[in-house]
């Protein structure tokens, strides 16, 4: 039995890295299926036991490699509540459409934390993993109702993160945004058992 | 089947013992089965075998001990046979004897059977090998006639490639002779261009040398035609002198022409003299005639004055008559309007005669004969209308005043009818209320009845009180009170039960029913509020959550570059490059056109001029070409061929007589067609038979130019 729970034990590190990865795959998805870059510059990879696409666009690598690791240290530290993937016309700064996707802290394992002396969780990978998938197949189904997207685009990640938190080199205060006649649709939602990952699409709802 | 398997296991077995037998010449195995009984070698590898055979092969054992019974009976006669009395020993020996015989005879039989297996199990193995050697042979066989399949295609092949590589061999042996011959040509070509070269060199030489010479000729003529001119220089100056000679020569004679000139006038004025002359003659003849008549002339005078003075006369009287006709025409002109006045005035009195007739035919008709009583019964007629147009307004009057008195009448009506309704409401209502009091009245009599009872009863009690106070009568005066009371009360209930209970019942169960559905819907109401609160205040949360990203416990982070601000950048940079071209367009366009990019300009208006004169050069070359064309036409089919309008084309043959003998020909959507003209109209004969019935224009206009050549031929052969 003692085998068995350190074999799913979940450290605060390996969920928080979970969460990244997602984040990753989540949005090179969307970059993909929102048509931001062209798809001959997208790679299949197999992710989830689902095939997924990611940019191979050197400067998209770099941004998200940049994003991702100080984001992990973030989640690992509870200072962030929600990244938000903001899809923004070039020519008139105009919010598009906004994926969000709120970090949500859970205790886990409180019996095997003690335990542990960490805060740990017990959730096996494989169901995780299968959750993540159900998420990415909602993300890639989105395309079927979301407003096509006519104009020059680009996007950025904005973090919500907590009042005290240090601003790093490199980053900087940005503006919250807000999209005017917005719709929202949630996605699945999934967990690690330390983390809880809820994915909302918001986009401008065509007059 | 369990036999074969059982084959097949005891082959398994026998593997290596075959190999050994193989190996071993079968003579070898003979002799050792004939010593079988004395070598003990032979006998252990007898057991090993008999050992397995008895494991596999219990039947063929049981064929061996099958024989015994056999033996038996021929050992059986045998001891029949011994009927003499033989001597103890003898029979003794004879029966070792046979004992031994007899085992030596089973010996000999299990040996021979053990043969007899061997044999079997040899000639099986020998089957098998044999039969495992023939396949394989097929199979060698097999592989071989493969193999001599696969050599002949590739012999085929190296065939194949045999006669390519000839082939390619003849080709290139081909090729080489006629790049040989070729180059033989093109050498021999050369040497003719050089020997060509040479002899037009010779040739250039010598026209120079005859070119030379002929200049020398010139030369000498040119100093002959020098000296020529000389002589005739002289020549020209003696002329000249004769030529003075004779003008003067020649003024002489204009001279005398004068003269000469001056001389016929004056004879032509004088032979006019003599003709005016003649005329004066003529003249003063009649003159003397006219006198010679100048009485008859005077008398004559007379008579005209007379017939002068009848005419004045006449002219009075003319201009009398003139006056008087005046006065007619004034008078006949004032008196035209009144004639057509009296034609008008008749053609009035006919129409009122006209009228009156009808009139009085009317008049007639209505049994009126004179105008009075005509007059008389209009005057009756018109009293009688206006005495109906008053009864008529009356009428009217009246009806209006009906129709009113109609509406009001109505209006009663309804107000009545409203009123009976009301009544009618009221009775119903009375009605219902006297039901009501009725209901009341029996109650009331019943009640009225039972006091009465009951007061009936207190008079009893009264009087039986009054009577004697008994215990008895008292006890029963008080049960009968009782009964009497209890009785009461039953008809109280009853009349209860009779009349309030069932509609209170009934009343009082809608209510609970109804009370109690209104309690249930009260339920199931607030639970559905308390659901619809909780829904809300989930979704009043997730829409905070979701719209208002709390803005003031969070911190907004970003990370500086990146892709939204790169091509906002990006953006930004192409904007202003953008404008800063529209700019510098704008400053060249202001600039002028023609400053923009004068080479440009310069070539392209030098290829405008080089594509001009293309042009021009083209139109000749085509002029040129044209009227080429044309002569060779008109040379070699005798025709010249013009266009004379849109799909007209006129031919005029090289032999014609004259410009007008030409024909004319359009193109239409399904061919050509000749148009009438007159000098077609003349060649009937030739038309009728080459194009209405050889259907051909090329035949028809052959036999046109052979017809003409002919005839100009002849023409030419009889001048």
């Amino acid at each position: 039995m003692s085998q068995q729970q350190t074999k799913n034990c979940i450290t605060l590190r390996g969920s928080a890295q979970i969460i990244c990865e997602y984040l990753k795959f989540a949005i090179n998805s969307v970059l993909f299926q929102r048509g931001l870059y062209p798809p001959e510059t997208f790679k299949a990879e197999q992710q989830y036991g689902i095939t997924l696409l990611i940019s191979e666009d050197p400067l998209i690598k770099s941004f998200l490699t940049n994003l991702l690791t100080q984001s992990e240290e973030w989640i690992v530290n509870k200072k962030v509540t929600k990244l938000s993937l903001v899809i923004i016309n070039v020519a008139n700064k105009e919010v598009l459409e906004c994926w969000d996707f709120n970090v949500q802290y859970e205790d886990g394992d409180v019996a095997l934390s003690k335990e542990k002396n960490e805060t740990v969780g017990s959730k096996e990978l494989k169901k995780i993993q299968q959750e993540i998938r159900d998420v990415m197949l909602q993300v890639a189904a989105t395309i079927s109702y979301l407003p096509f997207l006519d104009c020059r685009c680009s996007f950025d990640v904005l973090v919500h993160a907590k009042p005290h938190c240090d601003i790093p080199e490199k980053w900087a205060e940005a503006e919250p945004i807000s999209i005017s006649n917005a719709q929202n649709v949630q996605l699945k939602t999934f967990s690690t058992s330390l983390h809880k990952m809820e994915t909302v699409v918001s986009y401008k709802l065509a007059d | 089947m369990a036999k074969e398997t059982d084959m097949s296991l005891f082959n398994d077995v026998l593997e290596p013992f075959r190999r050994v037998i193989n190996t071993d010449p079968p003579k070898d195995k003979l002799s050792a089965s004939s010593k079988l009984n004395f070598s003990e070698t032979n006998q252990s590898l007898k057991e090993g075998l008999s050992n397995l055979l008895s494991n596999k092969r219990k039947s063929t054992l049981g064929s061996s001990e099958l024989l015994t019974p056999e033996k038996r009976s021929r050992i059986e006669p045998s001891s029949n046979k011994i009927t003499a009395p033989p001597s103890p020993w003898e029979a003794k020996r004879l029966k070792i004897d046979l004992i031994a015989a007899k085992a030596q005879i089973t010996k000999l039989e299990a040996r021979v059977n053990h043969q007899h297996t061997i044999r079997k199990e040899m000639q099986i193995l020998f089957e098998e090998e044999k039969a495992s050697l023939i396949d394989q042979h097929k199979r060698d066989e097999r592989a071989l006639s493969d193999m001599e399949e696969r050599l002949q295609v590739i012999r085929k092949r190296e065939q194949e490639l045999k006669d390519e590589h000839s082939e390619a061999l003849k080709e290139f042996q081909e090729s080489k002779s006629k790049w040989e011959k070729d180059k033989a040509d093109f050498q021999k070509q050369i040497a003719d261009l050089k020997d060509k070269l040479l002899e037009s060199n010779v040739s250039s030489k010598d026209q120079i040398s005859e070119m030379k010479k002929d200049m020398d000729e010139l030369l000498q003529a040119l100093e002959g035609a020098q000296s020529e001119v000389e002589m005739l220089k002289k020549e020209v100056a003696k002329q000249t002198s004769r030529a003075e000679q004779c003008t003067s020569l020649r003024t002489q004679l204009e001279k005398q022409t004068f003269e000469l000139q001056q001389v016929t006038n004056k004879l032509k004025e004088l032979e006019y003299e003599r003709d005016s002359y003649k005329d004066w003659q003529q003249q003063a003849k009649t003159a003397q005639k006219r006198l010679s008549n100048m009485a008859e002339l005077e008398k004559e005078v007379i008579r005209l004055r007379a017939s002068e003075r009848c005419l004045r006369d006449a002219v009075c009287n003319k201009l009398l008559l003139e006056e008087q006709v005046h006065l007619l025409t004034s008078r006949v002109e004032a008196l035209q309007p009144v004639q057509q006045e009296l034609h008008e005035a008749k053609v009035k009195m006919a129409s009122l005669e006209s009228s009156l007739e009808e009139w009085k035919n009317a008049a007639r008709a209505h049994g009126v004969d004179s105008a009075r009583a005509l007059s008389s019964v209009l005057e009756s007629a018109l009293s009688n209308q206006l005495t109906a147009v008053a009864g008529h307004s009356e009428a009217q009057s009246q009806m209006a005043q009906l129709t009113e008195e109609i509406a009001t009448v109505k209006y009663e009506r309804d107000k009545v009818t409203t009123k009976l309704n009301d009544l009618q409401a009221v009775r119903k209502n009375q009605e219902s209320l006297i039901h009501r009091l009725q209901k009341r009245l029996l109650l009331v009599t019943r009640e009225r009845d039972s006091y009465r009872q009951q007061l009936d009863c207190y008079e009893k009690e009264l009087s039986v009180t009054l009577c004697g106070e008994s215990g008895a009568g008292s006890a029963a005066l008080l049960s009968s009170r009782v009964e009497q009371l209890e009785k009461a009360l039953q008809g109280y209930r009853d009349l209860l039960a009779a009349h309030d209970q069932e509609a209170h019942a009934k009343t009082v169960e809608g209510l609970r029913a109804e009370a109690s559905r209104w309690r249930e819907e009260a339920e199931t109401a607030r639970r559905e509020v308390n659901k619809l609160r909780a829904q809300r205040d989930q979704l009043q949360a997730h829409l905070e959550r979701l719209a208002a990203p709390h803005a003031h416990l969070t911190k907004v982070l970003h990370l500086t570059d990146n892709p939204a601000a790169a091509a906002h950048k990006e953006m930004q940079v192409d904007l202003e490059t953008a404008q800063e071209e529209i700019k510098r367009l704008k400053a060249a366009l202001r600039e002028g056109g023609t400053a923009v990019c004068p080479e440009e300009m310069q070539q392209l208006r030098q290829q405008l001029e080089n594509s001009r004169i293309k042009l021009k050069r083209m139109k000749e070359e085509f002029t040129s070409s044209a009227q080429e064309y044309r002569d060779v036409v008109y040379m070699l089919l005798g025709y010249k061929i013009d266009r004379t309008g849109h799909k007209n084309y006129r031919l005029s043959n090289m032999y014609a007589e004259s410009a007008e003998e030409y024909l004319t020909f359009t193109l239409c959507d399904d061919g050509i067609e000749m148009v009438h003209t007159e000098y077609s109209a003349s060649l009937s004969e030739l038309v009728e038979l080459h194009l209405h019935h050889h259907r051909s224009i090329p035949v028809f206009l052959s036999a046109l130019t052979m017809e003409l050549f002919t005839r100009t031929t002849i023409q030419q052969e009889v001048q």
